[in-house]
């Protein structure tokens, strides 16, 4: 556990960046209401700007408690019983041990592709989140690996962030949907030159805020999945385990409409995209399965 | 001037101390940590046999030996003092055990039992948790080993009094690797 000391260095990466994430959260809501206001009507100005910064503060601070029972909640995920799913049970408590955490909270969500994540803003306060594709198409020892992944994000405090980018993404992709929306109902009579800036600065706003979202959360999380699986071996001490999981998962035939139950926001989160694209490129959530596969082979 | 670089100095070299002092502090914890959860599972062990061995009695009235083995293994569990004593007397029960469910194999109304499966399964769950934890002991003895021998936490060390400790060194405990199914 020598590895755990130098993770150190990016468990305080991982907590640096979710406050500035949260920052930015506040931030862009704030500007948000700026833009609105202007757009809207001056008289208003004062009292927009004060709701945004009262909304942006409290939606940080929720998002920031209850990121987890959102994402969990957005994949309408329920709890696991001990005695349904012991297998499950046994390898989560099984990694925990072996990582020197506490037990997260074990959650299962229906879906027949084979998929897991984890979510929570501490290891005190994990959650893992297993599909039941996942439970009936792997055996124990891959399961164990898909667990071990899933508590390398917990020790390594990606979940905090990983699940704060996810809800700071779906937050700004509805806002600017619903901005965009907005623009067709308003009126454009009144100092239409300043309008038309203004709405142009809107439509700009709106195209590139969940563009930049996106590729900021999926640039990072293919870098964090390397090594996630990395650190889920030293809890595991068993490569193939893992490996086996990503082979099956690379050779599984998932139902069409199976990746409808997987909202857009929250696929960064999962151990494999959920959208199964077979390209790699500035937009993949993953890295190659592959590349994952070939890592853990030479280990 | 000279005294403000001084004073600056004492201050950083206090904050070094009191971080140093606190590393070890940490991993020491964890160690023991690690030492009580290995001592939970070897508890729970001990408590689950005497179930198993009712559960066996009405099928296994001729295997008088492989009874024994056990009982006296988990007497000598529940009567070990130290730490490492009940890891070696838990192994020696988990031996004990691995026999007497070999021989199980040859009782058929036995395997049908619901409650002896259950207890089987109790146990070879608590087997693979005493596996992990062993696992996460060594680890963090590791770190802290780690910590105490290279510089320049090895002056450190020697300042406050510790010394490197030993991993546990239990063979028969070790983890069965399973093979690889295609």
């Amino acid at each position: 556990m020598t590895d755990r000391i130098s993770f150190q260095d990016q468990i305080n990466s991982n907590k640096a960046k979710s406050v500035f994430l949260m920052f930015a959260i506040i931030v862009a809501f704030i500007i948000l209401g700026f833009v609105i206001s202007k757009f809207l009507d001056p008289s208003y100005f004062f009292i927009i700007m004060i709701i945004s910064i009262i909304f942006s503060l409290l939606y940080t601070v929720i998002s920031y408690y209850n990121a987890d029972k959102i994402a969990l909640a957005s994949v309408r995920a329920k709890p696991a019983s001990r005695e349904e799913h012991k297998m499950l049970f046994n390898s989560v408590e099984n990694m925990a041990l072996a990582s020197g955490l506490p037990a997260p909270r074990i959650y299962v969500m229906d879906s027949s592709e084979i998929n897991a994540f984890a979510s929570g803003r501490d290891p005190k306060h994990a959650v893992i989140c297993v599909t039941t594709g996942a439970l009936e198409k792997l055996n124990k020892q891959e399961l164990e690996g898909i667990i071990a992944h899933e508590m390398a994000h917990v020790a390594n405090y990606d979940i905090r962030f990983m699940t704060l980018t996810a809800v700071l993404v779906g937050m700004v992709s509805i806002a600017a949907e619903i901005f965009l929306r907005s623009l067709w109902f308003s009126n454009n009579d009144r100092n239409s030159r300043g309008n038309a800036i203004l709405m142009i600065i809107g439509i700009l706003f709106a195209i590139i805020a969940p563009i930049a979202a996106q590729l900021v959360s999926l640039a990072i999380s293919r870098r964090r999945e390397y090594t996630a699986d990395a650190t889920g071996v030293k809890f595991t001490r068993y490569p193939p385990g893992l490996a086996n999981a990503l082979k099956k998962i690379k050779h599984e035939h998932v139902p069409a409409g199976e990746s409808r139950k997987y909202p857009k926001a929250v696929a960064p989160l999962f151990i494999s995209d959920p959208f199964k694209k077979k390209l790699t490129n500035l937009f993949s959530t993953h890295p190659p399965v592959d590349e994952r596969i070939r890592r853990l082979e030479q280990m | 001037m000279l005294w403000w670089i001084i004073g600056i100095i004492a201050v950083f070299a206090l904050i070094i101390f009191i971080l140093y002092y606190n590393r070890f502090v940490i991993l020491e914890n964890r160690i023991d940590n690690s030492l009580a959860q290995i001592d939970v599972q070897l508890k729970k062990r001990a408590d689950l046999v005497p179930n198993l061995l009712e559960s066996v009695k009405g099928y296994m009235k001729h295997e008088r030996a492989v009874i024994k083995e056990v009982t006296d293994a988990r007497k000598a569990l529940v009567g070990a003092r130290n730490l490492p004593a009940r890891a070696k007397a838990g192994a020696e029960l988990q031996h004990a055990l691995s026999g007497l469910f070999a021989i199980a194999e040859n009782y058929p109304n036995l395997k049908a039992n619901e409650n002896f499966l259950h207890l089987q399964q109790e146990l070879s769950a608590i087997e693979e948790r005493i596996a992990y934890s062993r696992q996460y002991y060594n680890d963090s003895i590791l770190s802290y080993n780690n910590t105490v021998e290279s510089f320049p936490g090895v002056f450190f060390a020697r300042l406050y009094g510790k010394s490197e400790k030993k991993m546990l060194e239990i063979t028969a405990e070790e983890r069965a690797l399973p093979k690889v199914r295609f």
